[in-house]
C-alpha cells in the first residue's frame, strides 16, 4: 500500500462522522533492542543484523481502528509499521465484519492467516510472555495476511467453550527461501483453512489445517534455472524431452497443494504455565520437504513477574517420491540435490524469558536464546534482547 | 492486652473487609441465578447469554478496589493478565473488552435502567434500584 493509500484510510478510520459510527482505537507496540550472533558470520533470521544491536529488527507500532455501525456489523482498520521495514505503514488488517448472532461473526477483507495457534496475534508482544514467539514455529511468514472471507464461532458448552475458525482466501506476495538466502515470488490460491479451540477454565486443546493451491510459475523458474546443469547433461547422456518435462513437473511447486497443520495444548494453573505446539507443513509431492516444527514453554508467574524456559526445534523431512515419475538417473540425481538443498536447514534451541509487567499496559521483557543452525553460514548462534510491549 | 488488640485489629479489618464486599448486580426484574464460572465467562466473552436466554451485557469499572477484588475474585486474572486477554481478541477481531465506567453510581443507575446488563459495585454503592445476584 502505498503512501497515498494509507494516508487515504487514516482519514476515513479517524474522521467517519460520530453520528454514523461508534469507533474504537487501539494499538500496540514494542521497542526492543536485539543482538545475534553466530558463529559462521550470518544472522540466523533476516530480520537481524549479526553481531549488531539493532533496535529496528523486532521493533513495531500499530494502531486499529473500529467502527462500530450498529446492528452488528462493524468495520475495522489496523495500521501497522515494523522498524524492519523502515516502518513503512501498511494496512495490516482491514476488513468488515457482521454478528450472525451471538456466536457466530462473518468478517471480510484482509485480515491474518491463521496457520497456527498464536499466528493471529504474533506481532501483539503484550499478548504473550515471549520477547518473539518460538521462532521454530512462528517463523514470522509471508503470507501472514490474507484477503479473503472468515467465519469466526463461539460455542458456550457449560464448563468448557469451544471456538472455531473457517476461512477461506488468497494471496500473493515473496517468500524467504533459506537455500539461497533470497525473497521469491509466490502466489497461494484456494486457502481453505479450519481450526478450533476447546478451553476449560485452566486449559486449552487446539488444531488446525489450512490446505491451498500454490502459484509458483515464477517460482518454478527459478528451480529450473538451478537444474538447468543437471538437465543438460541428462540431455546429453539420453534424456528425451518427455523425461525432461516429466522431471519439471516433480520439481516444480505451481498448481501443487500446501498442506499446514497444527495441534497443541495449554496449560494455566496455580500460577504454573506450560504450552506445547507442533506444526507440520510443507508443499506436497514436490522439492519441498515437509517441516516438522515444535515448541515447548514452562513458566512461573511470581505476581507480576513470569519466568519462561523453552525449547524449540525445526527439521524438516527427507521424501523423495516426488521422483517416482523420473526415470533418468541425472535428473534424478539433480532432482534429489535441489530437495536437499531446500531441506538443509534445521535449526534448534532453548531460552530463557522474563517478563516483569511495570504497568497495567506495558511489559518488560528481557530474553536469551541460544541455537544451533545446520548452515555452515550460521551454525551455533544466540539471540538477545530487552525491550517494552505496550497495549493501549 | 497486645494479644487482645491484635486480635481486635484482626477483626476489624475483617469486618472492614466484609463492609466493601464486592457485590454482583443486576436489573431487579432479573431471576437468573449465577456462579462465578457463569459470571466470570460472561466478563470474557465466552457467554453472552443469560442461563433464561436473554442477551447478558457486562459492565465493568474503570479502576477502583471493587475492580481489583472483582477481578481477583472471579476473573481470577490480574490487570495485565486480563489487558493480554483481551489484546488476543481485539487485535484479531474477536471480541471486544466490556464497556466500563468511572464511578460506581454510574454504573448502577445504568444497571437500574436496562435488564439486560451485569455490574459489580462496592456495597457502599448499593441501592434499591438494582438486584444482587452474588455477594464475593
Amino acid at each position: 500500500m502505498n503512501k497515498i493509500q494509507t494516508c487515504a484510510v487514516c482519514a476515513l478510520s479517524l474522521f467517519i462522522p460520530s453520528s454514523f459510527a461508534d469507533i474504537t482505537l487501539n494499538g500496540f507496540a514494542s521497542i526492543r533492542g536485539s543482538q545475534a550472533n553466530s558463529d559462521g558470520g550470518l544472522a540466523p533470521f533476516p530480520e537481524f543484523k549479526e553481531g549488531e544491536v539493532s533496535f529496528k529488527s523486532e521493533s513495531l507500532f500499530a494502531i486499529q481502528a473500529r467502527a462500530d455501525l450498529g446492528e452488528g456489523l462493524s468495520a475495522t482498520v489496523q495500521l501497522f509499521a515494523e522498524g524492519r521495514n523502515d516502518f513503512d505503514v501498511n494496512a495490516r488488517w482491514a476488513y468488515i465484519s457482521y454478528e450472525v448472532n451471538d456466536a457466530h461473526q462473518v468478517s471480510v477483507g484482509r485480515f491474518a492467516n491463521p496457520l497456527f495457534h498464536q499466528s493471529q496475534y504474533e506481532k501483539v508482544g503484550f499478548a504473550h510472555n515471549f520477547s518473539r514467539l518460538p521462532k521454530a514455529v512462528y517463523s514470522d511468514f509471508e503470507f501472514a495476511t490474507i484477503e479473503g472471507i472468515t467465519l469466526d464461532s463461539t460455542f458456550d458448552l457449560d464448563d468448557y467453550t469451544l471456538t472455531t475458525k473457517l476461512l477461506y482466501g488468497s494471496w500473493n506476495g515473496q517468500v524467504f527461501i533459506s537455500a539461497v538466502n533470497d525473497n521469491v515470488p509466490l502466489g497461494f490460491k484456494d486457502i481453505y483453512s479450519v481450526n478450533a479451540t476447546l478451553s476449560g477454565d485452566w486449559w486449552k486443546i487446539f488444531a488446525g489445517i489450512l490446505l491451498t493451491e500454490l502459484d509458483g510459475a515464477e517460482f518454478d523458474q527459478g528451480l529450473f534455472q538451478v537444474a538447468a546443469p543437471g538437465v543438460a547433461a541428462a540431455m546429453a547422456t539420453g534424456a528425451s524431452a518427455g523425461d525432461v518435462a516429466a522431471f519439471n513437473r516433480a520439481i516444480g511447486w505451481d498448481q501443487k497443494d500446501g498442506i499446514y497443520t497444527f495441534a497443541g495444548f495449554g496449560i494455566d494453573y496455580n500460577d504454573w504455565l506450560v504450552d506445547f505446539e507442533y506444526s507440520d507443513y510443507g508443499v506436497d509431492d514436490s522439492t519441498d520437504g515437509f517441516n516438522n516444527s515444535w515448541y515447548l514453554a514452562i513458566g512461573r508467574r511470581f505476581d507480576q513477574l513470569v519466568v519462561t524456559i523453552h525449547t524449540e526445534d525445526f527439521a524438516q523431512e527427507t521424501d523423495l517420491d516426488f521422483l517416482d515419475d523420473v526415470s533418468h538417473p541425472v535428473l534424478q540425481a539433480t532432482g534429489q540435490a535441489i530437495h536437499e538443498g531446500l531441506i538443509f536447514r534445521e535449526y534448534e534451541g532453548s531460552g530463557i524469558t522474563i517478563r516483569y509487567d511495570f504497568h497495567p499496559s506495558a511489559a518488560f521483557k528481557v530474553d536469551y536464546f541460544k541455537g544451533e543452525d545446520t548452515r555452515a553460514s550460521v551454525g551455533d548462534y544466540s539471540i538477545m534482547s530487552a525491550g517494552i510491549d505496550i497495549v493501549f | 492486652m497486645k494479644i487482645f488488640v491484635s486480635v481486635l485489629v484482626a477483626m476489624c479489618s475483617i469486618i472492614a473487609f466484609n463492609v466493601n464486599a464486592v457485590n454482583v448486580i443486576v436489573h431487579p426484574s432479573n431471576t437468573n441465578s449465577l456462579d462465578k464460572s457463569a459470571i466470570k465467562k460472561i466478563f470474557l466473552g465466552k457467554s453472552k447469554k443469560f442461563p433464561n436466554g436473554e442477551q447478558a451485557i457486562p459492565v465493568a469499572l474503570a479502576g477502583g478496589d471493587a475492580r481489583t477484588e472483582f477481578l481477583g475474585a472471579v476473573i481470577g486474572k490480574s490487570e495485565s493478565q486480563l489487558k493480554a486477554y483481551w489484546s488476543k481478541l481485539i487485535f484479531t477481531g474477536k471480541g471486544q473488552a466490556p464497556k466500563s465506567v468511572d464511578t460506581e453510581a454510574e454504573l448502577v443507575k445504568l444497571i437500574s435502567q436496562n435488564p439486560n446488563l451485569i455490574g459489580y459495585v462496592s456495597d457502599a454503592a448499593l441501592d434499591d434500584s438494582v438486584k444482587v445476584l452474588v455477594k464475593l
